[in-house]
């Protein structure tokens, strides 16, 4: 049971590279790194509305459920 | 033995059941038996006829937990000024010199037998190894707080 973090899927979608969307979101590469990785813990909701906004998606396309 | 946060948790609140019995006890019995002058005096003439080879024994054994716990309260306080406070390294150190203490505690404890204001050395010493060690607990949960938030984006 986890919470996968589609981030990567929706910036080779949206053809974002990581540096940039750091650049646009105000969070650090390294931060953004930890969230493409998995490695996150939590994600704040104004970091989670800032890439929405920038990737134009909702938060259900970042992020999923898997109960396995 | 691998020691969890909780169980470490658990034995410090053990520790501190243990001590709020000895002093419920002291407590009572300083009420139903409060010592006389005769008494008084009897441990004033104690406190200075302390065998000069128990002392130094005492001394001697005390001295094998103490300069470790020095040592690494030096090592504590290098890491606090370099800015490093909640580190696993801190927990390890405060450990440390919890379990120093006790061990001078057990000394005293033992050398008490022969000698016996020595018993109060041994409550004061284990009570310094409580007081350290809830300290160290605070830090080991201040630690797993920390990396949640650094884990925050």
């Amino acid at each position: 049971m986890e919470i996968i973090v589609n981030l990567d899927v929706m910036m080779a979608k949206r053809k974002i590279s990581s540096n940039e969307l750091a650049e646009r979101v105000g969070i650090t590469a390294a931060n953004l790194s930890i969230l493409k990785t998995g490695k996150a813990r939590a994600i704040r909701f104004s970091t989670l509305m800032a890439l929405c906004h920038e990737l134009n998606c909702q938060p259900g396309d970042l992020l999923e459920f898997r109960d396995e | 033995m691998n020691w969890t946060k909780d169980r470490s948790i658990a034995l410090s609140r053990a520790c501190v059941v243990v001590f709020a019995l000895l002093l419920a006890a002291l407590d009572v019995s300083a009420v139903i038996t409060a010592p006389p002058v005769e008494r008084h005096t009897q441990m004033i003439l104690m406190l200075v006829t302390i065998s000069h080879t128990l002392w130094t024994v005492l001394v001697a054994l005390c001295s094998l937990f103490a300069w470790p716990a020095l040592w690494k309260l030096w090592r504590l306080l290098g890491n606090l000024q370099a800015g490093k406070v909640f580190t696993d390294d801190n927990v390890r150190l405060m450990r440390a010199v919890s379990w120093c203490c006790v061990g001078a505690g057990l000394v005293c404890l033992v050398c008490g037998c022969w000698y016996a204001p020595l018993f109060v050395l041994a409550a004061a010493a284990a009570f310094m190894a409580l007081i350290v060690r809830i300290v160290k607990n605070v830090f080991q949960q201040a630690i797993a707080m920390k990396s949640e938030l650094d884990l925050t984006v």
